[in-house]
């Protein structure tokens, strides 16, 4: 009787190894992928994910997961950065469009939502105090702590840099966001900000929110 | 011949088509003439039975010849290349037939956004209608367009038009198309601008003049013309009221 030879569990090993490789991500794998898709947001958003206010960038580190996907879904259909004056969202939705696929549009998501929540730097000077009254009108979807609230696809609004904010409420408020029935938060939104009389009604409101906690 | 592999759609495609025709033709021949008289020298020359190969230096003029006969034929080559490629870029950038319609190109890292002229054929007026990542035009028209960048150097290619004209930050530059056939084309950027540079598409859509109505009509619709307000803009380096057209307020009355 002769010894069963190497060569004779060495190629099925081999084959099971290669086909196993090529199997479905596990939960690691998604990290990883989600990491190595993030790298194309990086020269605006920072390594850290922290923004870069010059480019108009928000900080995106520690959001929703489930509000960063429905976000670059909005971006991928082009609900969202297809207004001709929206330029900060015309760089976003072709970025967004070279996502190959939703398990991938996940991943990065996933991603940039386990990255810790940048600093904030006070840009603004609005009055706390008379904004606290505007911020009523936010409470019902955004939360008493503006934490917010996914039954309502509310994003939170704590900890949000203020620059982004008060950007993004003029936007509302012009309706370069909030104009296209595809969307129908912002849509929600641009008659909600119908509520702020002018830029200093939103620099309170804003100025409000930078002093709740995250 | 060009067409077989890329649909042509301007009035131009074929000319150009016809210049890269020449200048293929022309080079091929000479790269085939030159390479195969390269090979039959080496093997003319070759080391045989009682005799080395041989190192012929060139010096005498029988042999010089062989140089500068050909050269006079490629100079001849070279000037029939120029002449083909001025008479082609006059046509093409140097003159503008008269205008019918008008449209503004924006470029802005990564995206197009087109202003019509509408129906009055005159920008920056009431009726212009402003569309991101889809030109409409009509079939058969001559377009004059001002191709201006918000940010960086970009380049509008339309491969199918055979166009393609570089965007300068700061400056506003003409051109001309006129299409000649109804259908849906690529618009790219050809110059590298930034890390959405490979995704920086759009779409020009050339339409017969029922078709291009019956958009005018319907970008005239109330969610257009309230998309199209101006914006208060938080960023001074992006702010779009420092761009052509940004004066005008409300889109058709």
């Amino acid at each position: 009787m002769t010894r069963p030879r190497a060569s004779s569990w060495i190629l099925p090993t081999l084959v099971l190894g290669l086909a196993l490789s090529g199997c479905q991500l596990g939960t690691a794998s998604v990290a990883i992928r989600g990491k190595e898709l993030f790298q194309t947001c990086v020269p605006c958003h920072g390594p850290a994910g922290a923004g870069r206010h010059e480019v108009g960038a928000p900080g995106i580190a520690g959001m929703s997961d489930w509000y960063i996907q429905q976000e670059l879904r909005k971006f991928v259909s082009g609900a969202r950065g297809t207004n001709f004056d929206d330029l900060e969202g015309m760089h976003m939705q072709p970025m967004a469009l070279s996502l190959a696929s939703d398990d991938d549009l996940k991943a990065v998501s996933q991603y940039v939502s386990s990255l810790p929540q940048p600093r904030r730097i006070a840009t603004i000077h609005g009055d706390a105090q008379a904004g606290q009254a505007l911020y009523a009108t936010c409470i019902a979807c955004h939360g008493v702590n503006g934490q917010g609230n996914e039954a309502m696809k509310a994003p939170r609004l704590a900890g949000v840099k203020d620059w982004y904010l008060v950007g993004t409420l003029k936007k509302f408020k012009s309706g370069v966001r909030g104009s296209n029935p595809a969307d129908p938060e912002d849509v929600m939104m641009h008659s909600m900000t119908a509520t702020l009389a002018d830029d200093k009604a939103i620099q309170d409101v804003v100025a409000y929110i930078e002093t709740l906690k995250p | 011949m060009l067409e077989r592999f890329l649909t042509g759609a301007s009035t131009y495609s074929q000319s150009i088509d016809h210049l890269i025709f020449l200048i293929a033709a022309l080079v091929g021949f000479w790269l085939v003439v030159a390479e195969g008289f390269l090979f039959w020298l080496i093997f003319r020359f070759r080391h045989r039975e009682g005799q080395p190969s041989q190192y012929i230096t060139g010096e005498e003029k029988h042999l010089k010849r062989w140089i500068t006969i050909p050269h006079m034929l490629v100079i001849a080559c070279d000037v029939l290349i120029i002449v083909g490629a001025v008479k082609v870029w006059m046509n093409v950038k140097q003159t503008m037939p008269p205008a019918e319609q008008t449209v503004r190109v924006y470029a802005q890292q990564w995206a197009w956004s087109f202003q019509d002229a509408g129906p009055d054929g005159m920008l920056d007026t009431g009726d212009d209608i402003r569309t991101v990542g889809e030109l409409h035009v009509k079939v058969n028209t001559t377009y004059h367009f001002e191709l201006v960048s918000r940010d960086v150097v970009h380049s509008f290619c339309v491969p199918s038009f055979r166009l393609k004209q570089d965007a300068v930050p700061g400056r506003t530059i003409a051109g001309w198309f006129r299409a000649t056939r109804p259908g849906t084309y690529d618009i790219q950027c050809t110059q590298m601008c930034g890390i959405g540079h490979s995704v920086m598409a759009g779409r020009v859509i050339v339409e017969t003049p029922e078709q291009h109505a019956r958009w005018v009509q319907a970008a005239g619709s109330p969610y257009t013309a309230q998309a199209a307000n101006p914006a208060s803009h938080t960023h001074a380096s992006l702010d779009l009221s420092t761009a052509p057209g940004a004066e005008f307020a409300e889109v058709r009355p």
